[in-house]
This record gives C-alpha cells, structure tokens and sequence, in this order.
C-alpha cells in the first residue's frame, strides 16, 4: 500500500458572507502549481451590486489546484508589459471585458497570453444569455482551464449536499441544497425535521434523487427543482428503500431495496414501472454506483463476511471483487474516465478517502482524516468531493488530484454532508 | 501518489509548461480566432429557477422562511398543525423552525391517524383488526364483505388507547427496551436473549399490541451500509420473536446512524448507539 506523504500548509482561512453559506479554508500543496495573472474584467454597463468577475475565476482556477492565479495592479488591456510578469515568473495572462446589452444579454471578450513568446493563445467574443454574472464567470473559467491545460473544466456545474441545524426547541432541521461549484448561490431544495441523505443528481441535472424518513422510514423521492410538478415518491415497494443512483440514460434508478429483510440492488425504470433485481445475495448488497458507459455496477457487499466492493458487469452478470486491501472497503464512485473508484477505505480505526486502479488493483489512500465519507468526482474527474469531520463538526473536502490540495467547505452553524456533484449544465 | 492519476491529471500541464513554453499549445489555438466584431460565440446559460411552491402548499421554502411569526401560527393552525405550537408566556413563538418544518413535512404526509384508516381498503382493515385478535368485532355480510366498517375503524381507534396504557405498565416494570450490539455485528447474546423473550411473553399475554423495531448503527463507515447495518440488526431481534409466531405483529425499521443517542466520536458513544430500540403501538 502506498501512503501519501503530505507536505500541508494552511494558506488562507477565507470567509465569505453575503450569499455563501460555506466558509472556505484552503489547505494548499507545495506541488507545482501553472502560475497565471487573471487581471480585473472591465465591466461596462449598469451592475445592481459590483461583481468581481475576475476574482471568481481566480478562485475557480485555485480550487482545482492545477493553478497560481493572481491578479495585478496594472492596467491590462491591448499592450501588454510582457517582461514585467515574465520578470514575476508567470507563464500567462488573461483579461477581457464584460459589456450589458440588455438585462439577460452580456457580451463578453476574453484573452490569453503566453507571457515567454508573448503570442496569443486564445480570443474570443461571446454573447451571453444568462440570469447572473457568477454564470459567466464559471463559464469562462472552464473556457481558460481548456485553452490553458487542452482539459474540461467543471466550474459551470452545481454541487448538492445536506445541511444539518440544531433548532432552538432542540430538533434538527435537515436541509438538501444545491450550489454553483464553488459553493456560493446556495438554495434550498428540500426542509425537513427528518433526515435527508443520500442525493444524486441525474445525468441531465434536471432530477435530484434522495432518500428523505418523513414517513418514519427510509424511502426514495426523486424531485425536479426547476419545475413546477410534485415530488415522485418512487412506488411502495415491498421493504426499505435507500441508495439511488441513476442510470446513465435517466431512464432508470438503481436502490437498494430490502425484501424479506435481504437487501439487494434493484433497478427501477420510469417508464414501464417496473423492477429488475441486479444483486442476489442473502448478505447486504448496497450503494450502487453505475460506470458511466452504463455497462457495470459497482457496489458494497458483506458477502464474504468483511465489508468490500464488487463490481458487476451488467451484460455478462459476472461479479467480481474489485477491493483487496484491508477489511473495510465501502460506497464506490465511478471516474468519469470508468477507470478509477473512489471509495472510503479503513486504516485502523480510520475511515479515509481512497483511489482504487480498477485494473491494476492499486489503492491509494489520500487524506488523514478519522471519518471520510460520500465521495464523488467533478465531471472532468480533475476533484474529488467528499464529506469528513473537523472538531466534531461535519464538512466538506474537495481534493485535487492533481496535486492534493484540499478546499475545505463548512457551514458557520451546523454540519454538512453527503455532497454530490452535477454533470455539465449543458 | 499515485503515478497514474498525475499522468492523467497533468499530461498537458507537464508538456507544456514543464518546459515553460507553451507556445506550441498555443498555435493550436489561434485557428479559434475569430478576428470580426460580432461575437464568435454565444452560450445561453439562463439560470433554471428553483420552482417549489407546488409541494408545500402554495408556499416556497424561501417564501415560508421569511414570513413573521403570526403568519406561520395562522397557517400551522389551518394545516391542524395547532398541537405543535409552542408559546411563550408572552405569546411568541417558541419553536419556529421545527413549525416550518412541520409545515413542509405535512405537505405530504398522510393525515391524522383515523384518516390514515378511513383511507384504507376493507381488507386492509381486516387484515389490521386480525393482527391485533380483534377478529371477533368483524361482522360480515351475506356476501362475506366487511359490514361494520366504520365501527371497526373505531375500534381500531379505541384499542389503539386501551394498548396505550398496557405499553406503560410493561414500560414500568421492564428491564429493557433497547439492545446493544458490537461493531459490524448483529449476533444476539443470551442476556439479549432473556430481554427478549420478556417481550414476546408482553405480546403473547396483550394480543392488541404491536411492535416497531428500530435498529440504529454508530457513526463509524458509510451512512447506507449503516442504514443496512442498522435493519439487519432489528431483523435479528424479529427472528427471535418469530420462534413465538409473532412476526406478523412485528415492524421492522432502520435509522443506520441518523438518529444517535450519544453524539461524539468515542468508544462510549459508539457502544450506546449501536441498538435496536422497542417501541409499541
């Protein structure tokens, strides 16, 4: 087993009021990092309240560890003093301007130069249709993280998670929210006295599915949060319900259903209302995670007696075990790349973050942490979010798997947890 | 770390400014230069508003959240969530979140108990009313359908009072209402055993009670394999209860690790939340 050596340092304790509920605390790696200057956008038109375009953009790029990027006093706009950030040791440099035409249209204007050959990398014109200024900041941060690293990015997306909240007449109050991808624009989806876990964002990013107790039990409701219809509670189906997790083509739900007290990974599909059973087994066989080719499930299962991940392969039936090392193995995610697993591995008494080479059998543990749970990767496969605790409180992890860093999110009151990360908005 | 994850993550990266020269990358992209005024590009990102109001009775969460004490008593106390409201001695509002919670929780939930069993198939109050060895109050027509619904329901209603005050008399002399079990495990030991079977003799001797078995787990590995956990341990106490023919009165639920005793991350706090609790209705 390979450990990771750690070379931590606690750079910047941030805290953001106004719209985010989540402070951010960075812990940053001395791993090489693509040192860029992102200067202030010009804005042009009337803005309600001043936005810091660039500076969302520098956070964005920041976060995914893959990036230095800083801003700078001089006026950057055609002429460029090269040799002045060449001298500041930085590779590129972006700029541009944001000009209003109408209420919802923007036209936007970015650049990008190789500081060294002092050559354009990339410009482009861009008229934005969009309710908010924060959109266009996360889609031009994917546009620089392509034109600088020839990779998506997965700024323009949303995260879900659940919030927890002590009331002053001593319940709790669950919440399942939804956010931007850097945490910020938090709404509130579900509210309930009653726990909340376990949400999934579907393929298309129009459905959330989770698992809510309202009714005293554990039971699946897929919503749709941007349209006027009634939550869907999936049929009563003869036991406990838990775990979604969407089919790839959203046509289909994968849970864990308890008959006779054996749970087993279902597959429900919308349309006919039907029901296929995926597992067979008299031990616990749960948290299903679908491959993104749709072509295999990978799972948790007790079946030899230790708790460990299988994966199933959905045309040939076959199950294989995909975990090896250590006694303790639990709740797969799929890479966008359908190469990796991240899964919650246990050291000790610990249970920690681990990257597990499907094919190669290799696991790496990637965190320290006592209890790490719920991982998912952002789209691009670039990050890992995932829940942990920090003083008895619960939080969320984002690590870079590029170099390690972790962006750590909480919430000033209360914990949060069970995080998920969207598909591309479109 | 792993040597793969940083080919993967960094092919690109390393290329290009390992040699800090990027300019190569560079003349990929000038093909994408598009040198006219107009925009090159144009990329629709309309925010999708959150749409709710639907669900929770005409009231979104942001709307239910911002409205003043007074208004929210007036709605709790239209949705007949009167019993809720807590007031002080000067008649504010003690308990604002959970009566915004209630509201939103009510916006699905079945209704009051009597409702609950007024919507209910003959049959399936039979099937109720045999259950709690009332078969004898079910009077039947020429055609064998049920034919005293409503007094059924009614005294379906009524036993559910008469069981209430048995329930606290064993409560009152009972040893136990909750079992412990070790990490992972759902083995039931002898004293266990013992805890048990005083309850199957309660059941067996007050035909009109039924059981809810809530299992729980600590806060230790993954919150669905807990929940799993949790009800295989509540299904192993059922088992025992089956070996007296009481599994039809016999309810089995989980928590996994959503509703600890103890919070904390220790050994005591571990132990105590690794359960199944009894609870009669």
């Amino acid at each position: 087993m390979k450990h990771l050596k750690y070379f931590l340092l606690l750079c910047s304790l941030a805290s953001f009021s106004a719209n985010a509920l989540l402070e951010v605390n960075i812990i940053k790696s001395k791993e090489v990092a693509f040192p860029i200057i992102i200067a202030p956008f010009e804005m042009i038109g009337e803005f309600d309240k001043p936005v810091d375009l660039a500076g969302i953009i520098r956070d964005n790029l920041n976060r995914s560890g893959q990036f230095d990027a800083r801003s700078t006093d001089q006026l950057v706009n055609d002429s460029i003093d090269f040799e002045f950030f060449k001298e500041l040791k930085k590779d590129a440099i972006v700029f541009g301007k944001i000009r209003q035409i109408t209420a919802n249209v923007y036209h936007g204007e970015i650049y990008v130069f190789d500081i060294l050959t002092q050559k354009s990398l990339y410009k482009k014109k861009i008229e934005f249709t969009t309710g908010g200024l924060r959109r266009i900041a996360h889609a031009l941060s994917d546009k620089i993280y392509y034109v600088l690293l020839g990779q998506k990015g997965s700024f323009d997306t949303r995260l879900s998670f659940v919030t927890v909240t002590e009331n002053q007449s001593g319940g709790k109050t669950y919440k399942l929210q939804i956010s931007d991808s850097d945490a910020f624009n938090v709404q509130t989806v579900v509210r309930s006295s009653y726990p909340i876990l376990s949400p999934a964002w579907s393929k298309d990013q129009k459905r959330l599915a989770y698992v809510s107790f309202k009714n005293n039990r554990s039971e699946v409701f897929v919503i749709h949060p941007f349209l006027k219809t009634r939550t869907i509670k999936l049929p009563k189906f003869d036991g406990i319900a838990s775990s979604p997790a969407w089919h790839p083509n959203g046509e289909s739900i994968a849970l864990t259903i308890s008959k006779n007290g054996n749970k087993d990974i279902y597959l429900y599909n919308f349309k006919s209302k039907t029901l296929k059973r995926l597992t067979k087994n008299i031990s616990i066989d749960t948290e299903a995670n679908f491959s993104p080719n749709g072509k295999s499930l990978a799972f948790t299962s007790n079946r030899t007696g230790q708790v460990q991940v299988y994966i199933k392969n959905l045309k040939s039936g076959k199950i294989s075990r995909a975990t090896f090392e250590g006694s303790y193995n639990a709740k797969p995610v799929f890479s966008p790349n359908g190469k990796d697993l991240a899964l919650i591995h246990r050291v000790g008494k610990d249970y920690r973050l681990a990257l597990l080479d499907i094919s190669s059998r290799d696991l790496t543990i990637m965190t320290q942490n006592k209890s790490d749970e719920s991982p998912y990767f952002s789209p691009n496969g670039g990050m890992i979010i995932y829940s942990t605790n920090r003083d008895n409180k619960g939080i969320l992890s984002i690590i870079s798997l590029h170099n390690n860093q972790i962006v750590e999110l909480m919430q000033k009151e209360g914990e949060v947890r069970e995080p998920s990360w969207s598909n591309y908005s479109k | 770390m792993s040597k793969k994850i940083l080919l993967l993550s960094s092919v690109i990266f390393l290329s290009s400014c390992a040699t800090t020269n990027i300019s190569e990358l560079g003349d990929k992209f000038l093909d994408l230069i598009n040198p006219s005024d107009a925009a090159s590009e144009s990329a629709d990102l309309r925010e999708e508003v959150l749409v709710l109001s639907d669900e929770n009775g005409g009231f979104s969460i942001d709307e239910l959240e911002q409205l003043t004490n007074d208004e929210l008593i007036a709605i709790a106390k239209e949705k007949g969530l009167e019993d809720l409201i807590l007031l002080d001695s000067d008649g504010n509002l003690q308990n604002r979140d959970q009566i915004i919670n209630a509201i939103l929780d009510s916006a699905e939930l079945l209704e009051s108990k009597s409702d609950e069993l007024g919507s209910l198939s003959d049959d399936a109050i039979m099937e109720i009313a045999m259950a709690k060895g009332m078969e004898d109050q079910i009077i039947y027509d020429e055609d064998g359908n049920l034919a005293n619904r409503e007094e059924l329901i009614e005294a379906l209603v009524g036993s559910s009072a008469a069981s209430e005050a048995l329930i606290n008399e064993f409560k009152n002399t009972s040893d136990s209402f909750v079992l412990y079990f070790a990490y992972d495990d759902t083995e039931i030991d002898e004293a266990a055993t013992r805890t048990i079977i005083q309850h199957a003799n309660f059941m067996q001797n007050n035909p009109s009670v039924s059981l809810r078995l809530e299992g729980h787990a600590d806060e230790r590995g993954t919150r669905e394999y807990n929940l799993a956990l949790g009800e295989n341990r509540a299904l192993s106490v059922k088992e025992v209860l089956g070996l007296y023919n009481l599994d039809d009165r016999v309810l089995v639920v989980s928590y996994g690790e959503e509703s600890p005793i103890l919070t904390g991350s220790n050994e005591e706090a571990w132990e105590k939340n690794r359960r199944v609790e009894f609870s009669y209705y």
